[in-house]
């Protein structure tokens, strides 16, 4: 059963129509991948799906709660997360700090605004058990500006965990990653995978055909096939590409 | 499904001097769902066909039917809903009418009946080429016409072209003719200098 439901999806800009007729579902305890060339509306897809952008026509569904045209404030309390593809941390902060204010509890227990946030056990023991899921909690203590690029890359991924969501969305999460990183990285959302729903947007087709149990490939802003990754990799064309040589 | 009727487009040096600087004439129908490969040099006249049966550029004369309407009385906000035209890398829809919208007709559906794709980026590197011809079956499948344009510089779009289309057009100095298969096509003379070498190529493979 589909946990995430997007219906007949449209989103135009002026007289540029970026997503024509987009159907997707997303089903518990899965890793969904979104693929497709630039400029195909893969990002866009993932804005409206995340409630930064209100489709023109269509429906989204989560948890069978109608969510279409909540504001992404309200679509976050629902327990739908994501990253963004331009990373945005605090970077004069430590890294455990980058958690603490995206805890929802930070907000709930900061009643006396004169003491510390580091005095209250919960919320620093909250932020340390984030660090612990993505693999950072050796350098909770350190400015995150420190961090290699893919250490930021899986604190990003820390500030969307900290909202305790249901569904994580991931937008180009290997994007500027080495191959050494982008492995590192591949590890962890194998291991997230068992504590979420995840639905990865990526340009890099090798990552998302190890790790997706079903890919949406996105087009001219409509979904132009769809399939687990060996089903797509049976495709003559495939076989011939590069992608096929990996296979 | 598309019914092309007696269509004309001259262009001219400027609005007093009348002298053509171009001119297109078509007239064909496509009765069932199918997918259409379009060929023809730079500048005969390709796109601006695919305008006017989109309804984003006006006629000079004739009409064109889509799902039995005519485009150009359809509302403009409305005619993406029978007929799209799928640019290079992007998708503008810019219409417009002399007339207001409350005076033209409604499209009747939501999603496209006829498609037509203006050279679409085909790599055979990625492995998109193989999702984007499914996704032309598909919407054959479903009961859409299809027109898939390609100006062919390498020996697999002629591949492609063989692989996926039923019925040929070619547009020559704003002359649109069509061809029921791909041999009948090929066996033109005219078609045989467009294609040249890639169509020797073609044949000993």
């Amino acid at each position: 059963m589909a946990v995430f439901e997007a219906t007949g999806i449209h989103k135009r800009f002026g007289s540029s129509v970026v997503l024509e007729k987009i159907d997707l579902q997303f089903e518990t305890g899965q890793i969904s991948g979104i693929m497709g060339p630039n400029g195909a509306g893969k990002t866009t897809c993932f804005n409206v799906l995340t409630g930064r952008y209100k489709p023109d026509r269509g429906r989204i569904r989560f948890e069978d709660a109608d969510i279409t045209g909540l504001s992404p404030q309200q679509i976050a309390h629902r327990g739908i997360s994501r990253s963004f593809q331009i990373m945005n941390l605090f970077d004069d902060s430590a890294v455990i700090e980058n958690i603490m204010i995206a805890l929802p509890q930070f907000y709930g227990d900061r009643k006396n605004i004169f003491r510390s946030a580091f005095d209250n056990e919960k919320l620093v023991g909250g932020a340390m058990a984030v660090l612990e899921q993505v693999g950072l909690s050796p350098k909770a203590w350190e400015p995150s500006k420190s961090l290699s690029y893919g250490d930021r890359r899986a604190l990003e991924i820390g500030v969307a965990l900290a909202a305790n969501p249901r569904i994580l969305f991931l937008d180009e999460p290997t994007q500027g990653l080495g191959a050494n990183a982008t492995l590192k990285l591949s590890n962890l959302i194998n291991e997230l995978r068992e504590r979420y729903t995840i639905v990865i947007i990526e340009h890099d087709m090798n990552f998302l055909f190890d790790l997706a149990d079903k890919i949406s490939v996105i087009h001219w802003g409509q979904v132009i096939a769809e399939g687990s990754p060996f089903e797509l990799r049976t495709n003559k064309w495939v076989q011939r590409s590069a992608l096929g040589e990996v296979a | 499904m598309l019914s092309v009727n007696n269509l004309e487009k001259i262009y001219t040096k400027s609005r007093f001097n009348r002298t053509p600087t171009f001119q297109l004439r078509a007239d064909f129908a496509i009765e069932e769902p199918s997918i259409v490969g379009m060929m023809g040099p730079n500048g005969s006249g390709k796109t601006t066909l695919f305008e006017l049966i989109t309804g984003s550029n006006t006629p000079t004369a004739g009409q064109v039917l889509v799902d039995g309407k005519n485009i150009h009385d359809v509302r403009t906000d409305e005619r993406d809903r029978l007929a799209i035209h799928y640019h290079q890398s992007y998708q503008v829809r810019h219409f417009s009418s002399l007339r207001p919208n409350f005076l033209l007709n409604r499209a009747g559906c939501d999603y496209p009946k006829v498609h037509l794709f203006d050279e679409p980026q085909f790599n055979t590197q990625d492995g998109y080429i193989g999702f984007m011809l499914d996704f032309f079956r598909k919407l054959k499948a479903d009961g859409r016409l299809v027109f898939l344009c390609v100006h062919p510089n390498e020996k697999f779009h002629l591949e492609i072209m063989q692989e996926i289309c039923e019925q040929f057009v070619f547009v020559q100095s704003g002359t649109v003719s069509t061809y029921p298969n791909f041999h009948s096509l090929t066996e033109r003379p005219e078609v045989k200098t467009y294609l040249g070498k890639l169509l020797f190529e073609e044949q000993i493979a």
